[in-house]
C-alpha cells in the first residue's frame, strides 16, 4: 500500500512541462526522471535577456533526499500537481513544508495544476487550487504540458516575479546561494520547479 | 639502524615504568627508541629530537636522555594502547583525554591494527562528546585518518615481509572503514566537523572523509546523499580561503563525485563549474600547478557521461571559459611536465563534451558553441604551431577531430584552415602528409586518420572536395602544390603497409554513403610507368591486391591487403556500376575465389573473409549487366569452387576477429601497435549491415531466386491491386471530403437559418415593443379603455385580445354613433334655434374592412414565400440524404473481399475500409442529427412566422384603428368647433335679436376638448 502511494506522486508532468518550455514538444510516454535533469531557456523580461536554468527533479519518493539538495540556491520553484489525481493535490502541504524548510525564504513558488486538457477526468477543482495558493501565498496557474496551454506563462511569470524581487532588492544578487547571477550581458535566474515532492528547479548562470 | 646516524628525526618516545614488561613490537624501520623514566607510566607522544653519537637524546628543552635502541622485544603496544584507551574512556580531565588521544595518534601509524581495533570506539566517542575542544577533535580525526588511510608516504618499506604486511593493512583499511561507516551517524557527525572553521578540525576531517570515500566509495556516497544538504555543504570547502583546505576539498570532491551521477549533478548545481574555472584561471591555466590538474580531474568527473551536467555546462556558457586555456603562444618558453599534464586534461575535457558517444543533439550543440566562441579556432592554431610536444599535438588533433565530427559548420571551417607556410597549405594537406609519412609517430598518424575521418563524417561537401582532387579535370597539372588526392594515392601505393592501410581507409571514408562519388571515382586514371597506358584507380587497387606478395614492403603484408579490401568493399557496396567495373576485369573473380578457397594460415584469414565479403557484394549489388557474371553464374561458381558452407564460414572470419570488436566500439582508431590496425569503425558498420543479407543471398538456390522473381512479380501484381484499391480509396476519400464539405455548408446554412430565427425573434420583440408602445399611446388617447391593454401579449392570448380590441372598436363605433346622435340632436337644437339651420355632414364611413383585407393578403403572400423556402430546404435535405445513402451503399459495396495472399496489406486495406465506413456512418449520423435539427428549426421558424404574421395583422389593424379613430376625432373636433362657432354666432345673433340664451350651452361648447367626459355628461344628461 505504501509503495502504491509513493508511486502515485510521480507522473504529474514536470518533465513534460520542462520539455514543452525548452523544446516546445510533448512526450506522451512517461520517462521516469532519475534524480534530476537539467534544462535551460533564454527569455526576455523587460527587454533584458535572462537565462532560466531549470532543474527537473524526480517525483519518486526514493529520490527525495537528492531532490532536497536543489532547494537551496534556487530563486524560484514550480510546484506541480495533477488535476486528475487528488492524491497529488493532497500531498502539496508536505511538499511545501519540505521546500520552505530547505530553501531560501524569498524563493518564489508557483503552484501549478497540470493536465488541464483532461477536463473530463478532473478531480481537483480550479477553485481548490486557487484557494490553496491563496492560503500559502503562492501564485497559481493551471497548465497543460500536452496542449502547451499556460506553459510559457507559468515559467515566465515565475521569472518575472523573481525579477521583480531582484529589482526590489529582496534578493542579494551577489550571493550565489540565491540562485541569481548577473553576467556581463545577461542576467540569469535560478528557479526551482518542483512537483509535489519532486519538482523542477531553475538555476541561473550568465552568458 | 644505529642512533649515530640519526640527525634530526621524528621519533616516538615513550616513558614507561618497566621496560621488561614490553615484549612487543619490532620497531623495525626508521629509528625508534624507548626512554625509560622513573615513575612515568606512559609516553610523551610526538616530539622532535636530536641525538648525539653517544646515544643520548637531545630533548627540545636542551635536556639529554639516554637512548636505548630496541631490538629485542621490549614492551607490548597492545597493552599500552589499552591503557591509553582506558584513559580516553575514563579520565574526567580533558587534558588527560587529550594527551591520551595524542598518544594514540602517535601510535596509530605504526600500530594501525592495534589502535584501530582498540581505539576506534573511543575515538568516535570523543568526536561525539568533546566537540568543544578542537584540539582533541583534531587528534581524534588525525588518528582515525591514520587508521583508515593507506597513505604510506612516511613509512619506509624495504623488505618483503613489510610488503606482505602492507597487503594485510590494505584489507585492514577497508575493514576499519566499514566499521566506521556502519553507523551512519558517524559519517553525519564527521560532516558536521567539516563545517567547523578551525583548521585543526577541518583539515583532518576533510582528509578522513576523503580516505573513507577512497575505501568504500559507494556506501559513503549514499550516506552523504541522504544526509540533509550533505553534498552541498561539502561544496563550501572550495570557498575556504586557506589554500590547503581548498585544495584538499578538491581532492575530496574528486572522490565524492566518482561514478555517482546524482552527486555530480548536485555538485554542479552548487556552482562547482564556476568555482573550479575560477581556481584554474587564478592559478594561471595550464601554467598552474597540481591544483589545476586536480580541478581538471574533478571537472572531468562532473562531465564525463553526465548529459545533464554537460547541458548545464554548455548553457552556463562555461565552454567560452575554456578558450583561454589553449592560448599557448608560439614562443613555447617551456613545456613543464605539469603543463603538459594540464593541457592534456584540458583537451580531454573538450573531448568529453563532444564525444561521439554523447547523444547527437548534445554533442552538436557543444560543437557549435566551440566554434562560436573561437575555441575550435584556438585549437587549430595549436595544430599548426611549431614546437608543440608530440603528445600534446596528437591529443589536439584528436580533440579537433571530435569538435568537427559530423558538424558541417566546423568541418567547413576546418577545410579553410591553412598552415602558416609559404605558400600557405591547407591544414588537411599538411596533416595527410604526416599520415603517410612513416617517420612520424604512430599515434600521431592515427590521430590524423581520425581527424580526416571526422572531417568527412556526414560531410558530402568535404567528400566531394577530396574526391575532386583526384579527378582528371581538376588535377593541378603544374605540380606546384600537393593535393589531398595525390597524397592519398601516394599512400595507397607506397611501400609502407601502414600508409597503405591509412590511405585506403581514408579514401573509403571519402566514399561513405555517397553513391555519386563512388561512380565519380571510377573515372580516376593513374599514369603508371612510361609508355604504358594509364590504368584506372580501381584496376590499380585490384592489381596491387593480387600482386601484393611480390612487392617488397615495410610492415605487414596482410595490412595492405586488408586496407585495399576495405576500400573496395566500401566502394562497390550499393554501387552496381562499380560492381560492373570490378567484374569487367576478368582476373578479379578468379583471384577472389582462389583466395577464399585456399587453405591459408591464421593471419590470412581476415583476407579470406574480406575476399568473401567483396565477392558477396559483387553478387548482391550485381545488376546482371555482364552476361558472364550474372548473379546466378557467380553463385554457381561459389558452389563449385568454394562450397556455400565454406564461403559463409570464411565470411564469418571478419566479425570473429578479435580486432574487429575493438574497432566496432568507437570511431577513434585506437590501437597500440601499427600491425593491429586492421579494421575501421565505419567499416565494421558496413560488415554488420551486409553479413546477414549476403548470407541469405548466397544460400538462395536458383529456384529460390526464380521463386523470388515470381514473388516479385506477384508482388508487383499485388502492388497493382494495392494501387487499384488505393485509387478506390482515393476516390472515396474525395467523396468523403465532398460530403464533409456538404455537411460543412449545411452547417453554415443551419447557422444562417438560426441567425434568421434569432433575427425574427428580435423583430417579433420589436413588434411587441412597438405594439406595447402603441397600446400605451392608445391608452393615453382612450383613457377610459384601461382594461387589458397593458398586458404583454403571448402567442396564445392574442386572439382573445384581438377580440377584445374588436369589442373596443365596436364600442368606439358605438360612441361615435352616440356622438353623432348628440350632434344630430345639437343640430336639431341649432335647427330649432335657427329657423333655417345649415346641413351638417355626418357621413364618415370607415374603410376598415377593406384595409384589413389588404394586410391579410400581404401576410398570406409572405407566409407563402416562407413555406416555399421551407419546402425547398426540405427537398434539399432529402436530396442530401439520398446522396448519402448512395455513398453508403457504394462504400459498403467497395470493400468486398480483397483477393491476394499478402495478408498484411489486405488487412491494412480492410482496416482503412472499415475506418471509412465508420467515418461515413458517423457522417450519416451527423446528417440525421442535422436534419432533425433543421426540422425543429423549421417548426420554430413556422411558429415564429405565424406569430409574426398574427402580430403584424394585429399591429396593422390596431394602427388602422388608431388612425381612423384619430381622424374621426379630428373630424369631430373640427365639426364641433365649427358648430360651436356657429352656435356662438347664432347665440350672438340671438342676443342681438334680443332672445334669451341658456348658460348651459356655453359650458358645453367650451369643454369640447374633453370629449369623453363630455360624452359621459351628455349621456347622463340624456
Ligand atoms: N494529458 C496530459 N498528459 C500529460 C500532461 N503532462 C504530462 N502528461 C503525461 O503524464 C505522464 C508523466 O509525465 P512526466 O512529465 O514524465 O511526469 P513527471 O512528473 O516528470 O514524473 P517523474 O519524473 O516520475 O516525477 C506522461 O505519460 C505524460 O505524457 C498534460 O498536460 N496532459
Ligand atoms: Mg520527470
Amino acid at each position: 500500500m505504501d509503495v502504491e502511494v509513493t508511486q502515485d506522486y510521480q507522473c504529474v508532468g514536470k518533465s513534460c512541462l520542462l520539455l514543452q518550455f525548452t523544446d516546445k514538444r510533448f512526450q506522451p510516454v512517461h520517462d521516469l526522471t532519475i534524480g534530476v535533469e537539467f534544462g535551460a531557456r533564454m527569455i526576455t523580461i523587460e527587454g533584458k535577456q535572462i537565462k532560466l536554468q531549470i532543474w527537473d527533479t524526480a517525483g519518486q519518493e526514493s529520490f527525495r533526499s537528492i531532490t532536497r539538495s536543489y532547494y537551496r540556491g534556487a530563486a524560484g520553484a514550480l510546484l506541480v500537481y495533477d488535476i486528475t489525481r487528488r492524491d497529488t493535490f493532497n500531498h502539496l502541504t508536505t511538499w511545501l513544508e519540505d521546500a520552505r524548510q530547505h530553501s531560501n525564504s524569498n524563493m518564489v513558488i508557483m503552484l501549478i495544476g497540470n493536465k488541464s486538457d483532461l477536463e473530463s477526468r478532473r478531480e481537483v477543482k480550479k477553485e481548490e487550487g486557487e484557494a490553496f495558493a491563496q492560503e500559502h501565498g503562492l501564485i497559481f496557474m493551471e497548465t497543460s504540458a500536452k496542449t502547451a496551454s499556460n506553459v510559457e506563462e507559468a515559467f515566465i511569470d515565475t521569472a518575472k516575479e523573481i525579477f521583480q524581487k531582484i529589482q526590489e532588492g529582496v534578493f542579494d544578487i551577489n550571493n550565489e546561494a540565491n540562485g541569481i547571477k548577473i553576467g556581463p550581458q545577461h542576467a540569469a535566474t535560478n528557479a526551482t520547479l518542483a512537483g509535489n515532492q519532486g519538482g523542477q528547479q531553475a538555476g541561473g548562470g550568465c552568458c | 639502524m644505529s642512533g649515530g646516524k640519526l640527525g634530526k628525526t621524528r621519533i616516538w618516545l615513550f616513558l614507561i615504568d618497566n621496560l621488561e614488561t614490553w615484549p612487543g613490537p619490532k620497531f623495525s624501520s626508521g629509528f625508534s627508541c624507548l626512554v625509560s623514566s622513573q615513575g612515568y607510566p606512559w609516553g610523551l607522544g610526538e616530539s622532535h629530537f636530536q641525538s648525539d653519537l653517544d646515544g643520548r637524546l637531545l630533548l627540545s628543552e636542551g635536556q639529554y636522555l639516554p637512548l636505548i635502541e630496541v631490538h629485542k622485544p621490549a614492551i607490548l603496544p597492545g597493552k599500552l594502547i589499552h591503557k591509553l584507551c582506558d584513559r580516553v574512556a575514563s579520565s574526567t580531565l580533558l587534558e588527560d583525554r587529550r594527551d591520551a588521544v595524542r598518544a594514540l595518534k602517535s601510535l596509530s601509524k605504526k600500530y594501525r591494527l592495534e589502535v584501530g581495533i582498540q581505539a576506534m570506539d573511543h575515538l568516535i566517542h570523543v568526536l561525539q562528546t568533546d566537540r568543544s575542544d578542537s584540539e582533541i577533535i583534531g587528534y581524534a580525526l588525525d588518528t582515525l585518518y591514520n587508521i583508515i588511510s593507506n597513505d604510506l608516504e612516511e613509512e619506509e618499506q624495504d623488505d618483503s615481509e613489510e610488503e606482505n604486511s602492507q597487503k594485510q593493512t590494505e584489507d585492514l583499511e577497508s575493514q576499519f572503514t566499514e566499521i566506521f561507516i556502519k553507523q551512519q551517524e558517524n559519517v553525519t557527525l564527521l560532516l558536521t566537523y567539516l563545517e567547523e572553521f578551525d583548521f585543526h578540525v577541518r583539515r583532518p576531517g576533510v582528509k578522513l572523509l576523503t580516505a573513507l570515500l577512497k575505501q568504500q566509495g559507494p556506501q559513503v556516497q549514499q550516506v552523504i546523499l541522504v544526509s540533509p544538504m550533505g553534498v552541498s555543504r561539502l561544496m563550501d570547502l572550495l570557498a575556504d580561503s586557506r589554500e590547503v583546505i581548498r585544495n584538499d576539498g578538491v581532492l575530496l570532491l574528486q572522490q565524492l563525485t566518482k561514478s555517482n551521477a546524482a552527486i555530480q549533478k548536485i555538485v554542479a548545481f552548487e556552482n562547482a563549474f564556476e568555482r573550479l574555472l575560477d581556481i584554474i584561471t587564478e592559478e594561471g591555466n595550464s601554467d598552474g600547478g597540481i591544483v589545476v590538474e586536480d580541478c581538471l580531474l574533478l571537472l572531468q568527473n562532473l562531465l564525463k557521461n553526465n548529459n545533464s551536467n554537460q547541458n548545464f555546462f554548455k548553457e552556463g556558457s562555461y565552454i567560452q571559459r575554456m578558450k583561454p586555456w589553449f592560448e599557448v603562444g608560439d614562443d613555447n618558453a617551456g613545456w613543464s611536465a605539469q603543463k603538459v599534464t594540464n593541457l592534456h586534461l584540458m583537451l580531454q575535457l573538450v573531448r568529453v563534451l563532444v564525444s561521439p558517444t554523447n547523444p547527437p543533439g548534445a554533442a552538436s550543440s557543444c560543437q557549435k558553441a566551440m566554434f562560436h566562441c573561437g575555441l575550435l579556432q584556438q585549437l587549430c592554431t595549436i595544430l599548426m604551431a611549431t614546437g608543440v610536444p608530440a603528445d600534446i599535438l596528437t591529443e589536439t588533433i584528436n580533440t579537433v577531430s571530435e569538435v568537427i565530427r559530423g558538424c558541417q559548420m566546423n568541418q567547413d571551417y576546418f577545410a579553410s584552415v591553412n598552415a602558416p607556410s609559404n605558400p600557405p597549405r591547407p591544414a588537411i594537406v599538411v596533416l595527410l602528409m604526416s599520415m603517410v609519412n612513416e617517420r612520424q609517430p604512430f599515434v600521431l598518424r592515427c590521430a590524423v586518420l581520425y581527424c580526416f575521418q571526422c572531417f568527412l563524417y556526414k560531410n558530402q561537401k568535404g567528400q566531394g572536395e577530396i574526391v575532386s582532387t583526384l579527378l582528371p579535370s581538376t588535377i593541378d597539372a603544374t605540380g606546384n602544390s600537393v593535393s589531398a588526392g595525390q597524397l592519398l594515392c601516394g599512400g595507397l601505393f607506397s611501400t609502407d603497409s601502414f600508409s597503405n592501410w591509412c590511405a585506403a581507409v581514408a579514401l573509403a571514408h571519402a566514399l561513405q554513403e555517397n553513391a555519386p562519388l563512388k561512380e565519380q571515382l571510377l573515372r580516376v586514371q593513374l599514369a603508371t610507368s612510361l609508355g604504358n597506358p594509364p590504368v584506372s584507380l580501381l584496376q590499380q587497387c585490384t592489381n596491387i591486391l593480387s600482386q601484393g606478395d611480390k612487392i617488397d614492403r615495410r610492415g605487414s603484408k596482410v595490412q595492405t591487403r586488408v586496407g585495399l579490401l576495405i576500400l573496395l568493399c566500401t566502394w562497390l557496396s550499393n554501387c552496381p556500376i562499380a560492381v560492373t567495373h570490378f567484374l569487367h576485369n576478368s582476373a578479379n573473380v578468379p583471384f577472389l575465389t582462389g583466395q577464399i578457397a585456399e587453405n591459408l594460415g591464421v593471419e590470412e584469414r581476415v583476407v579470406q573473409g574480406l575476399c568473401a565479403l567483396l565477392l558477396g557484394i559483387s553478387i548482391y549489388y550485381n545488376d546482371n549487366s555482364l552476361e558472364n557474371y550474372r548473379k546466378e553464374k557467380l553463385k554457381q561458381l561459389i558452389e563449385k569452387r568454394i562450397g556455400k558452407e565454406n564461403f559463409i564460414e570464411k565470411l564469418g572470419f571478419i566479425s570473429k576477429h578479435e580486432l574487429y570488436s575493438r574497432a566496432a566500439q568507437k570511431p577513434q582508431p585506437n590501437f597500440s601497435n601499427p600491425d593491429d590496425m586492421m579494421f575501421d569503425h565505419e567499416f565494421t558498420k558496413l560488415v554488420k549491415e551486409l553479413e546477414g543479407v549476403l548470407t541469405k543471398a548466397i544460400y538462395k538456390t536458383t529456384e529460390e531466386d526464380k521463386k523470388e522473381e515470381e514473388v516479385k512479380k506477384t508482388l508487383e501484381q499485388h502492388d497493382n491491386i494495392v494501387t487499384h484499391y488505393k485509387s478506390v480509396i482515393r476516390v472515396q476519400d474525395q467523396e468523403l471530403e465532398d460530403l464533409k464539405k456538404q455537411v460543412e455548408s449545411l452547417k453554415v446554412q443551419n447557422e444562417q437559418l438560426q441567425a434568421r430565427v434569432t433575427q425574427q425573434v428580435s423583430q417579433i420583440q420589436q413588434h411587441k415593443d412597438q405594439y406595447n408602445l402603441l397600446k400605451v399611446q392608445l391608452g393615453k388617447d382612450n383613457q377610459h379603455h384601461s382594461s387589458g391593454n397593458d398586458v404583454v401579449q403571448m402567442n396564445g392570448v392574442q386572439s382573445e385580445e384581438i377580440s377584445k380590441l374588436r369589442e373596443e372598436a365596436e364600442e368606439w363605433k358605438h360612441k361615435l354613433e352616440q356622438l353623432e346622435e348628440q350632434l344630430r340632436e345639437k343640430d336639431s337644437l341649432i335647427e330649432v334655434l335657427k329657423s333655417s339651420p345649415p346641413a351638417v355632414g355626418t357621413s364618415e364611413g370607415s374603410s376598415q374592412t377593406k384595409t384589413g383585407l389588404e394586410v391579410e393578403s400581404e401576410l398570406h403572400r409572405e407566409a407563402e414565400t416562407l413555406r416555399a423556402q421551407i419546402h425547398l430546404q426540405t427537398t434539399e435535405i432529402a436530396l442530401l440524404q439520398t446522396e448519402k445513402q448512395e455513398l453508403l451503399q457504394q462504400m459498403s459495396a467497395a470493400p468486398a473481399p480483397v483477393p491476394g495472399d499478402r495478408g498484411t496489406e489486405t488487412a491494412d486495406l480492410e482496416g482503412r475500409f472499415t475506418a471509412l465506413l465508420q467515418e461515413t456512418k458517423e457522417l450519416k449520423n451527423e446528417i440525421v442529427g442535422l436534419a432533425e435539427e433543421r426540422t425543429s428549426l423549421k417548426q420554430q421558424l413556422d411558429s415564429a412566422n405565424s406569430t409574426a404574421a398574427i402580430l403584424r395583422t394585429e399591429k396593422s389593424a390596431l394602427q388602422q384603428e388608431i388612425a381612423e379613430s384619430k381622424k374621426e376625432q379630428d373630424d369631430l373636433l373640427v365639426l364641433l368647433a365649427d358648430q360651436d362657432q356657429k352656435i356662438v354666432a347664432l347665440k350672438n345673433k340671438l342676443k342681438e335679436l334680443g332672445e334669451p340664451v341658456e348658460d348651459e350651452e356655453d359650458t358645453e361648447s367650451g369643454d369640447q376638448g374633453e370629449e369623453d367626459e363630455e360624452d359621459g355628461k351628455g349621456e347622463r344628461e340624456d
